[in-house]
């Protein structure tokens, strides 16, 4: 079995096998009638409405919408959540200010406030933008409070005897050692992310993909809603990618990121 | 005293009448202690008798309720930019390869010092190693390295062995007599084992309910040889004080004065 683990092609592969049978026994399926194709298009119905799509550059066009709300969201909310749990961890008057604050309003479910928000900013980017980040602060924020209150104290005080003052405190000692934890955060957030983003630009939008699906429904063309889901799992599974290439990158010393 | 001594050598330590309680519990109740520039003491006694804490307010670590602690006749009331402290752990940061945390504190232009430090303790080699491949006994090394980087003129060593083998144990031993006798730091090491503070320290202080109950000099020459009679002897006799089987007229005379037992007997 370990052997079998450590061949690099079949380990590359591994993966992907599960998603791939999940294709093969939909167009099974499918193409032998078995499934209505009103409910379940056809595999190369969907591929082809995928090129029509590409070709025309609607899709394009509608991709690069939905991307630019998640990112302008993510780094506006992931920032606040940032720098909100910076503050919070480093000063316990912040935090006795803040904390009681912000636990009330994390357990407002952020959809809730879709009514409001359109009645806010309309149908526009604003109100996305905002919705995402207000689903992106909060999983940020927790983490990186943990994060900094979970630092190793004697590493702090190690710090302090060996002439290290508060900036380079933090930058060498603090910071450090919060970011696993901090990742673990962004991590999380990126799923909030997408979810947020699909469930706002499918009930309050003219663009991006949500509006995609949700005007194909309009039309009864399966295959089109099909393929923004498709498209849902390749951008959620790209995210979680260049998270972890992030854990790699920053938290290689740690023995549980090697190899 | 002059100026110059004290930046060559280690410094002057004048600890007088120092007092700390946690809450309303007393744990130092009037220590009295003046340890001589480049001067090697080891303080022993049982745990909980106070003298991690008394290590800790001398690293300014800790605020003293009471008292006075003085270096080369400065009070002491925070971190000394020349005191390096080693703990039980060696509390290396396991972001930095091993030569960043030799050379933490230290200014840029002063890494050649820390690749120097690392080469002092036979580990010159993994300077660019995570801390997390390292055994215990080398991460103890990399510590005493940094400890050593920035020259101090003071160094406190909290049990920084405490978790050893025996073996590693001895040869740390050799390496920080060695490096002491190279560049002679004051050095206060706090200690379980007696064995290990006959060994290395050139006066050995007992410290009991927090106060000091004994203090002694180690008469022997260096380097000193564990499976000599009158060392083992020492170590003993040392070892049986500090259990409490002592005759009991030189016990009654512990509890009244700071130098209870003659020299050498």
């Amino acid at each position: 079995m370990r052997k079998l683990m450590s061949n690099p092609i079949l380990g590359k592969c591994l993966p992907w096998v599960l998603p791939i049978l999940l294709i093969v026994v939909w167009a099974i399926l499918s193409n032998l009638d078995v499934i209505s194709r009103k409910i379940l298009p056809l595999p190369q119905d969907v591929l082809f409405s995928f090129r029509d799509l590409l070709l025309s550059g609607k899709l394009i066009e509608h991709i690069a919408i939905s991307f630019q709300r998640a990112f302008i969201g993510f780094l506006i909310g992931g920032g606040i959540g940032l720098v909100l749990g910076f503050i919070n961890g480093l000063s316990s008057i912040a935090e006795k200010l803040l904390d009681t604050t912000i636990q009330m309003v994390r357990n407002v479910p952020h959809l809730a406030m879709i009514p409001l928000v359109v009645l806010w900013f309309g149908i526009g980017e604003e109100s996305k933008i905002f919705l995402v980040a207000v689903g992106v602060l909060f999983p940020v924020y927790i983490n990186t409070l943990h994060g900094i209150r979970s630092v190793d104290n004697g590493l702090i005080e190690m710090g302090s005897v060996y002439g290290l003052r508060s900036a380079s405190l933090f930058w060498k000692v603090v910071l450090p050692g919060a970011l696993p934890s901090i990742l673990v955060g962004l991590r999380y957030a990126l799923g909030i992310m997408w979810l947020t983003l699909i469930v706002s630009e499918t009930i309050a939008t003219n663009s991006g993909i949500g509006f995609l699906a949700m005007n194909a429904r309009e039309y009864m063309q399966t295959d089109i809603i099909l393929l923004t889901i498709v498209l849902y799992a390749l951008f959620g599974k790209l995210a979680d990618s260049i998270a972890k290439l992030l854990e790699k990158r920053f938290l290689q010393w740690n023995p549980n990121y090697q190899k | 005293m002059s100026t110059l001594k004290s930046s060559t050598h280690g410094v002057h330590l004048r600890i007088t009448q120092l007092q700390k309680s946690f809450g309303e519990q007393p744990v130092l109740r009037g220590i009295e202690l003046d340890v001589k520039p480049g001067e090697f003491i080891a303080i022993i006694g049982r745990s909980g008798c106070g003298k991690s804490t008394l290590l800790r307010v001398i690293a300014g670590l800790e605020p003293s309720t009471s008292g006075d602690i003085r270096i080369n006749d400065h009070p002491v009331d925070q971190v000394h930019a020349e005191t390096r402290m080693m703990f039980q752990d060696a509390r290396l940061l396991p972001w930095n390869k091993v030569i960043d945390n030799v050379a933490i504190g230290l200014r840029k232009e002063d890494r050649h010092k820390a690749e120097a430090a690392l080469d002092q303790v036979g580990l010159g080699a993994r300077a660019n190693e995570w801390p997390s491949v390292l055994s215990g006994g080398q991460k103890q090394r990399v510590a005493l390295a940094r400890a050593l980087a920035s020259q101090p003129k003071l160094l406190l060593l909290d049990e920084p062995l405490g978790a050893l083998d025996a073996l590693t144990r001895i040869e740390m031993q050799q390496l920080i007599e060695s490096l002491w006798q190279q560049q002679p730091f004051t050095t206060v090491l706090i200690t379980h084992d007696v064995e290990e503070a006959v060994v290395l320290a050139d006066r050995v202080v007992l410290i009991e309910e927090g106060r000091i109950a004994m203090d002694r000099t180690v008469p022997f020459s260096r380097p000193r040889q564990r499976g000599n009679a009158e060392v083992a002897a020492f170590i003993d006799h040392i070892l049986k004080r500090v259990m409490g089987i002592t005759e009991v007229e030189s016990r009654h005379e512990a509890e009244d004065l700071p130098y209870p037992l003659k020299k050498g007997s």
